[in-house]
């Protein structure tokens, strides 16, 4: 299956203007590829400068210790799932990864099928909890907007769910208006939120955002 | 899928975005420490300040950063970063194994001060903590370190000779 690309729009946070991007309903090769020899690098760089500037390794992210080999092993896995991918400048931006077989625990959508969002990360230039400016803003945002969208083609009527990274908490409770349900034992505490289907309404509709 | 959404759509968006982190799932989840962290004794930790000092000043000795000893020893850069600074990471085997092989120093009297086997000999112990007192992760070797590294290099080849003999 050839994958589908949709024009969308980054904010270049550097300059401060908008550039063109690919939003992509696959994650291939050449993204893993991306994964492995563009964001680690830039991962470690930060690492080495923290180790530089001799700043405790308890202010440090929390990615000071990833295992990449194991974590490449599971990337390796998207291969086999319904994945999205951001490309700007020719470079992986951010990557999603979706399973379709969850159901929605919200007491108002409880047992009805939503898109559960069960991956979803940007690459270290664009994160800002690692001390830098990100390089480009709305990556995030897009991958949520492709799930939000896959979810009504699949006749989920908007519904997604995911387990929220503690440094995300905030952006997908206040920003993108989704129900807090709480921390999730099973997944190591993460918090978990749902979009309901009036939820996803607002956040794609609104054309001047919230 | 295709997504048909205009420019302003997206801007409003990534504006609203802000300064937030976006990231869901565990395995976006940057790791914690793990099972190799564990608890140690003061006497394990005091051979792991070694451990890591040692590492540390072998790799600047060799004007290596920490990429190019990865790469030589093939383990992830990640894992030397925690090494040297995090007395109570407890390596894998394989990686001490992969270090002592590039320093040509003794696996089994790495394996020891880096916490995977017990340090029976109260020698070695003493030396490690003398060689961690001695030792500064400066950003070049004084002759101070280099001597302490050079005396150390000497106790951590000495037990193969004694095997030997």
């Amino acid at each position: 299956m050839t994958a589908e690309t949709s024009t969308i729009y980054l904010l270049d946070k550097v300059v401060g203007t908008a550039v063109e991007a690919e939003l992509r309903d696959a994650i291939e090769e050449a993204q893993l590829v991306d994964w492995q020899t563009k964001w680690q690098p830039a991962l470690i760089v930060v690492l080495q400068e923290l180790a530089r500037q001799r700043v405790p390794m308890a202010q440090w992210p929390q990615s000071w210790h990833w295992d990449w080999r194991a974590k490449m092993t599971q990337v390796a896995g998207l291969l086999a799932f319904r994945g999205f991918s951001v490309l700007c400048a020719g470079v992986t931006q951010g990557l999603m990864r979706v399973d379709l077989n969850k159901h929605a625990r919200e007491p108002g959508q409880k047992g009805k099928p939503l898109v559960y969002i069960d991956y979803l990360e940007v690459a270290p230039w664009n994160r800002t909890d690692l001390g830098k400016t990100a390089r480009y803003g709305g990556v995030g945002t897009a991958l949520l907007s492709a799930a939000v969208e896959l979810s009504l083609q699949e006749d989920f009527k908007g519904r997604i769910g995911l387990h929220s990274l503690p440094q995300s908490d905030g952006f997908y409770r206040d920003r993108c208006g989704m129900t807090d349900l709480g921390a999730d034992a099973q997944y190591q505490g993460l918090m978990y939120f749902e979009m309901t289907t009036e939820q996803a309404r607002t956040f794609l509709d609104e054309e001047n955002g919230v | 899928m295709k997504l048909e959404r205009s420019k302003e759509w997206w801007l409003t968006r990534a504006r609203r975005e802000g300064d937030a982190t976006v990231g869901a799932g565990l395995l976006a989840l940057d790791a914690k420490p793990d099972s190799h962290t564990g608890t140690s004794t003061g006497a394990a930790e005091e051979a792991r300040i070694a451990f890591g000092r040692f590492v540390n000043l072998m790799r600047r000795r060799r004007g290596l950063s920490v990429e190019r000893l990865a790469e030589l020893a093939e383990l992830d850069a990640s894992e030397i970063l925690i090494i040297e600074d995090d007395v109570h990471y407890v390596p894998e085997p394989r990686t001490v194994f992969r270090l002592a092989q590039t320093f040509q120093v003794s696996q089994p009297r790495l394996m020891q001060i880096a916490g995977l086997a017990v340090v029976s000999d109260a020698g070695l112990r003493q030396e490690a903590v003398r060689f961690a007192a001695r030792s500064e992760a400066l950003q070049k070797l004084t002759p101070e370190e280099n001597a302490a590294l050079e005396a150390f290099v000497a106790v951590l080849s000495q037990e193969d000779l004694k095997k030997v003999k």
